[in-house]
């Protein structure tokens, strides 16, 4: 489904990041990538989710360079192939619980038929997620975990092929880390989502079938 | 509910409120400046209008006959054809004094007007008995005058026949008398009333008309007629009107019976008919010739002279194959000089051309025939009806208005005129007569009929004559009121332009208020990217959002805009007067400035949001990330003696150097600021190797965010002190014949015309000036034909500024005055001398100030203005160039032998350039205040004059200057409470630094050390270049406000420390601590 091959990118402060990588995934594959800190890892999934551009080498997505596609393009291949979790969960402040998880639905639009039936699945993730009582809720109104439940829902609002958790749990007390490392993990086996999770925990990359280590702008199974 | 991108952009709106406000309020300062801008533009074109409304009253339509006078009964006859409502007066000028106080008035206008002047414009004031006048509340003001008191008027008398026409009887036809006031008129009820287009409130003195008779004519004259028109109608209708009523009486011509001849012929009561009337005449009576008679000097032939005789050009009564030097003589005359057939005989005369210079030119003519006393033209009727002489009983009783030498007059001469009056002794061809007498007055003393009695031939000229050649124009007051208003100085895009530095900080702190507000959102906007809107759309979401912010602040400025403009207007009214010259400005509303300001706005806001927006969205897209960025390898402390040194030397080089002085410190101060800024970077780069300031750490790290404010506050001080060292002063260089003054010593005037030349010895001794004292004075002389103020000094839109005839080359050969610009392709280089051509029939050349031309006329040279000529015909005047700021200003200049063609009736000089030693000059303007006080005069040194001029210039400045000192503030106010958001996002460090063991008094005492220094590199920057650049001015006198230039350093600062002082103390220890216990 996902392959990346020969990425090398570099900053003019930080010098060379990612060197040759080269990375294979399959459909309903889990990735999990670990690596000290500055080693390229938020960099690496910034290009898997066409958020920047590699210096060289080519990302390619079933089969599609993603480097190829145009400023729109690049924006429905993320609003309808992608879903994205960050350690910060990035809710809009001003949207309500569930006006955020329906965010991506009004990237592009849809008819109203639609719409509901995303309100409907919505609802069951919200649901699954236990976050159903936050609906109209606002950010500022809820706490980091449930932030970071609210942000894995909007991920998957639209079915993603594919799951970036960009340290989910990092900021995170151990609880609530577990209950979103487990989520991921289910979703990952339920859904058949994809997964690539970039972490320094431990017991989050254990959840995942695979573990990569970004090591010198390469990464080490 | 499906969420749409408005919905969103409305949610967002009001979470982010207070930054929403804060760049709404931004917006709302935009607008209320363009909105008062223009509305003040509006207001004075409105105020404006109802000045000139008011001044014009009920009249629509103006029929004027320029220098010339008709009978008054054309109105009431034109009303009697047309159904027009009209009303007869006449204008002239003059001169007021109150006979109490001794106070007087200088050009004034004096209207003559019957009581259906004041029942034209709804007035209940019933006509004015001889000897009583009214005055306006203006004049009254002036000279402290009361009802019941007692005036003396100057003023140019009505006479048809013009003083300086040729042998127009003594002196000019200067009109005076003690006049009682019999009522102050207000502005309200027509006391304004003026034919002009001006915003200056006129003095005006309403009197009977035949008050201003000088000729004691039997009929009344008038030379102005108002039309009242509710049927819109043409001025060429209106002048179809004219001609079908207009009969040879009306415009003074008169048709009588030779007795001797039995032929009619017309005369007029100006002796000579002007040309185009003799074209008119003859071609509508066929048959007609024209015939012009002229007083000879002397007949001389071998010795024996006959003196003062009349002599006649004919055309019809002489043989076919007369030549131009034959001569046809009396039996009288061949006998009193005892020639004959064959002889040759001197004739002498005065030249017609000369007006009072007296200059004698003479012919020698071949006798071809002794005329026998059957000649048909030894016809007394020939001669004209010269005032002077024709009553006459004797000869040595005449007033010819040259000077006679009585004692040539013999007895037979006596006899002669007792007999046969003025019956011509002699007659040549008409081609010769015309030749040696032709004149600018006309072609004929009469025009003869060779058939048709007097009736048939009245009959045949009524209504046939073209009002123009009489003179006569229409002019539609309403369109011209309407140009005068909308095409004069455009106060809304003026005042836009003097509010530039308000209007700039807007725009910059919107720009800067923009960014701090995205950067702040950065997040939000990355969301909306990676959950997969596309840039169109994040566009489109934020411009809805900011669309909102910008109509809200738009409609708060619109309604703050209307302030904005009462304040203006105010201030026009009062501080900045010199910028209109007139107090009755009153703020006025209309929707369209306000619409159009608040547009304006809103596109400056959305323009301001789409450039931010472009480029954070590309650093969005690219991945970019704010980071500190070491400086350029160019910029180190090398390079400041790269700029300081040139600078230096360049500033060195101007106090050496003092004609270029100007240009070289400006240079020089350019490279100081140029110089200071990469100083003032170096300086904030290298605070982070200084201990102890945690704080001075960021600037180093990001010394741009220091420079921004920096080049902000140096750049507007720089601006503002650069203009304000342009208040325009009197510079020795104007003094020069080079400069505005032309090197005259005064600039004198009179309401009245003066008919002698003050050079001639004639004119000196005619007003007492050939004292020793006065020896070196001279005098460059102008013929001046009214018109509308052109000069900066009228707002009003001016299409025909008044004309000054002068001499060219006596300006040329002195070197007076510079040309900014002159006409391409002349063959002559100096345009002075192309004032003698005659390109073209009916074309002349001309020139103007080049600010009158550009701003005023809105004309450049090579282009050409339109006037009508004194008969009526179109002349053209090319400008041939601009000049540099002169006391020329609002005149437009032409040729003496120009304006003597085509404004004959204009009876002297009323202009008058003074030179002679300067350490006399006071000596001079007091001499001729005193002997010209008859005439009303004003004397002012030549700089004064200048410097009038400049009240407008330094005004703007002034207006510019303040308006940019509030931009100022204003932008440092701004820029505080941008420093309020920025220390918003920098709570983090600020947290650290309380976590590292700083206090919180510690943090904000080393802020505000750090951006007070950023404040005084600001003002250090541009005060220390803006006096290096100006010195030369302030050095030659310039006034450069000083009050205020400091006034303005010490609000800037103390805007800045308060705004400073107040963002340093919003951070909170609470709020810090609160921060580091969540990191």
């Amino acid at each position: 489904m996902l392959r990346l091959e020969n990425i090398t990118k570099s900053y003019p402060q930080r010098g060379m990041v990612l060197s040759e990588l080269n990375l294979m995934m399959g459909e309903g594959d889990s990735i999990a990538i670990t690596g000290p800190s500055g080693s390229g890892k938020t960099t690496l999934m910034n290009i898997i989710g066409a958020l920047d551009r590699p210096d060289s080498g080519d990302v390619l997505f079933r089969d599609s360079s993603i480097l190829q596609m145009s400023p729109d393009e690049s924006a429905r291949y993320r609003n309808r192939n992608i879903g994205f979790v960050f350690q910060d969960h990035l809710l809009l402040p001003h949207l309500t619980v569930s006006e955020n998880i329906l965010l991506p639905a009004s990237a592009f639009n849809i008819t109203t038929e639609e719409y509901h039936e995303k309100m409907s699945y919505a609802g069951m993730l919200m649901e699954k997620t236990g976050i159903s009582d936050l609906r109209d809720k606002y950010p500022y109104n809820i706490s980091g975990g449930e932030a970071q439940r609210v942000t894995l829902v909007r991920a998957l609002i639209n079915k993603p092929s594919m799951l970036l958790a960009d340290e989910p749990t990092g900021s995170l007390d151990s609880r609530n880390a577990g209950i979103l490392g487990s989520l991921l993990a289910e979703i990952n086996n339920e859904l058949g989502i994809s997964l690539i999770v970039v972490t320094h925990s431990g017991s989050l990359a254990s959840k995942m079938r695979v573990r990569y280590t970004l090591e010198e702008g390469r990464l080490i199974r | 509910m499906k969420l749409k991108p408005f919905i969103i952009a409305l949610k967002s709106l009001s979470f982010h409120l207070r930054d929403s406000l804060y760049q709404a309020a931004i917006v709302t300062v935009l607008t209320a400046i363009i909105c008062g801008s223009l509305l003040t533009g509006h207001s004075v074109r409105v105020s404006l209008r109802r000045n000139l409304e008011e001044k014009t009253g009920s009249a629509d339509l103006l029929i004027s006959s320029g220098l010339r006078y008709f009978n008054a009964s054309l109105a009431g006859n034109l009303t009697g054809k047309s159904s027009l409502r009209a009303a007869a007066l006449t204008e002239t000028g003059g001169y007021c004094t109150n006979y109490n106080n001794g106070e007087t008035a200088l050009d004034i206008k004096i209207y003559g007007v019957e009581s259906s002047f004041f029942t034209f414009h709804g007035l209940q004031i019933s006509g004015l008995d001889k000897g009583s006048v009214l005055v306006n509340e203006n004049l009254a003001r002036k000279i402290n005058l009361n009802q019941g008191d007692e005036i003396i008027l100057g003023f140019s008398g009505i006479d048809p026949l013009p003083s300086n026409a040729p042998f127009a009887p003594g002196e000019n036809d200067k009109g005076s008398g003690v006049f009682r006031i019999t009522g102050i008129i207000r502005g309200s009820e027509g006391g304004n009333f003026s034919l002009g287009s001006s915003q200056s409130q006129p003095y005006n003195v309403f009197i009977n008309p035949a008050d201003l008779e000088t000729d004691g004519a039997l009929h009344a004259r008038a030379n102005r007629i108002l039309v009242e028109d509710d049927v819109h109608s043409t001025g060429s209708q209106v002048n179809d009107y004219l001609k079908q009523i207009l009969i040879p009486e009306d415009i003074g011509l008169s048709v009588r019976v030779s007795e001797r001849t039995g032929e009619a012929e017309l005369i007029s009561d100006r002796i000579f008919i002007d040309s185009a009337i003799v074209r008119a005449v003859t071609d509508i009576v066929p048959g007609s010739a024209p015939v012009m008679t002229y007083l000879a000097n002397s007949f001389d032939i071998n010795g024996k002279s006959t003196p003062y005789s009349f002599i006649s050009a004919l055309s019809e009564a002489m043989p076919d194959d007369i030549e131009d030097d034959e001569i046809i003589i009396s039996s009288w005359l061949a006998e009193d000089l005892d020639a004959g057939p064959g002889d040759t005989l001197r004739l002498t005369w005065f030249d017609p051309g000369g007006g009072k210079s007296l200059k004698e030119s003479g012919a020698a003519f071949r006798i071809r025939q002794v005329a026998g006393a059957d000649f048909r033209y030894l016809d007394p009727s020939l001669m004209p009806e010269f005032p002077g002489i024709s009553g006459s009983t004797t000869c040595s009783s005449w007033d010819a208005g040259v000077p006679l030498d009585m004692k040539r007059i013999r007895k037979k001469d006596e006899d002669y005129w007792t007999d046969y009056k003025g019956t011509p002794k002699a007659f040549i061809s008409y081609r010769s007569g015309l030749k040696l007498w032709g004149n600018n007055f006309g072609p004929a003393t009469a025009i003869r009929f060779s058939t048709g009695d007097q009736e048939t031939i009245i009959e045949k000229l009524a209504g046939n004559i073209d009002p123009s050649v009489a003179g006569f124009s229409v002019t539609d007051l309403r369109v011209r009121n309407k140009n005068a208003y909308s095409r004069g100085v455009d106060f809304g895009m003026l005042f836009i332009g003097l509010s530039f530095f308000i209007l700039l900080s807007c725009v910059v702190l919107l720009s800067m208020a923009l960014k701090l507000f995205l950067d702040s959102r950065k997040g939000e906007i990355r969301t909306y990217y990676s959950i997969g809107f596309n840039n169109a759309k994040i566009k489109r979401l934020l411009i809805y959002e900011t669309l909102l912010t910008a109509i809200a602040g738009a409609i708060a400025g619109s309604v703050l805009g209307y302030l904005v403009n009462y304040l203006i207007v105010n201030a026009l009214n009062s501080v900045w007067i010199g910028a209109v010259q007139t107090d009755t400005l009153a703020p006025a509303f209309s929707v369209l400035p306000v619409a159009s300001a608040f547009s304006a706005a809103v596109i400056i806001a959305i323009l301001v949001v789409l450039i931010r927006l472009r480029y954070f969205l590309k650093d969005l897209s690219h991945g970019s990330r704010e980071i500190f960025r070491n400086a350029p390898a160019w910029l180190s402390l090398k390079i400041l003696p790269l700029v300081f040194l040139p600078a230096l030397a360049l500033l060195l080089l101007s106090a050496l150097f003092r004609d270029s002085s100007t240009a070289l410190a400006f240079s020089g101060g350019i490279l100081l600021f140029a110089g200071m800024l990469p100083a003032a970077y170096l300086s904030f780069a290298a605070r982070s190797k200084k201990p102890g300031n945690q704080s001075g750490i960021y600037y180093s790290r990001y010394p741009l965010k220091a420079i921004t404010p920096i080049i902000f506050l140096a750049a507007g001080i720089f601006a503002v002190v650069i203009t304000g060292a342009n208040r325009q002063v009197i510079t020795g260089k104007m003094l020069l014949r080079s400069g505005g003054t032309g090197g005259f010593l005064l600039w004198a005037e009179t309401a009245l015309p003066v008919g002698q030349d003050l050079n001639s010895n004639r004119g000196k001794a005619e007003f007492g000036l050939e004292v020793e004292d006065l020896k070196d004075i001279t005098f460059v002389q102008a013929r001046k034909l009214s018109g509308d103020d052109a000069s900066c000094l009228n707002i009003a839109y001016v299409a025909a500024p008044p004309v000054l005839g002068i001499d060219p080359a006596t300006i040329a050969e002195r070197g007076s005055f510079s040309f900014a610009t002159s006409l391409r392709n002349a063959k002559a280089t100096n345009p002075w001398s192309l004032l003698n051509e005659n390109p073209d029939e009916n074309v002349i050349y001309g020139i103007a100030d080049q600010t009158v031309l550009q701003w005023g006329l809105k004309k450049k040279t090579g282009d050409t203005l339109k006037y009508v000529s004194e008969n009526g015909q179109l002349l053209n005047i090319v400008i041939c160039g601009g000049l540099k700021s002169s006391v020329f200003q609002g005149h437009l200049l032409i040729g003496k032998q120009a304006f003597e063609k085509h404004f004959p009736s204009v009876e002297g000089n009323s202009v008058f350039l003074v030179d002679g030693n300067r350490d006399m000059a006071d000596l001079y303007r007091e001499t001729l205040t005193d002997r010209f006080a008859g005439y009303g005069i004003s004397v002012e040194p030549a700089y004064e004059k200048l410097a009038s001029f400049f009240s407008v210039t330094n005004t703007y400045l002034e207006v510019f200057m303040m308006m940019g000192i509030f931009g100022m503030i204003l932008g440092v106010a701004g820029l505080g409470f941008m420093l309020l958001r920025n220390f918003n996002s920098r709570k983090r460090e600020f947290a650290f630094m309380i976590a590292s063991g700083y206090t919180v008094k510690r943090i904000r005492k080393l802020l505000l050390r750090d951006h007070i220094l950023i404040l005084l590199w600001g003002v250090l920057t541009g005060t220390v270049s803006a006096a290096a650049s100006t010195w030369p001015s302030v050095a030659g006198g310039s006034s450069i406000s000083w009050g205020m230039f400091i006034a303005m350093l010490f609000l800037i600062s103390l805007t800045g420390y308060i705004v400073l002082h107040v963002s340093v103390n919003s951070i909170d220890r609470k709020d810090l601590i609160s921060r580091l216990r969540a990191d």
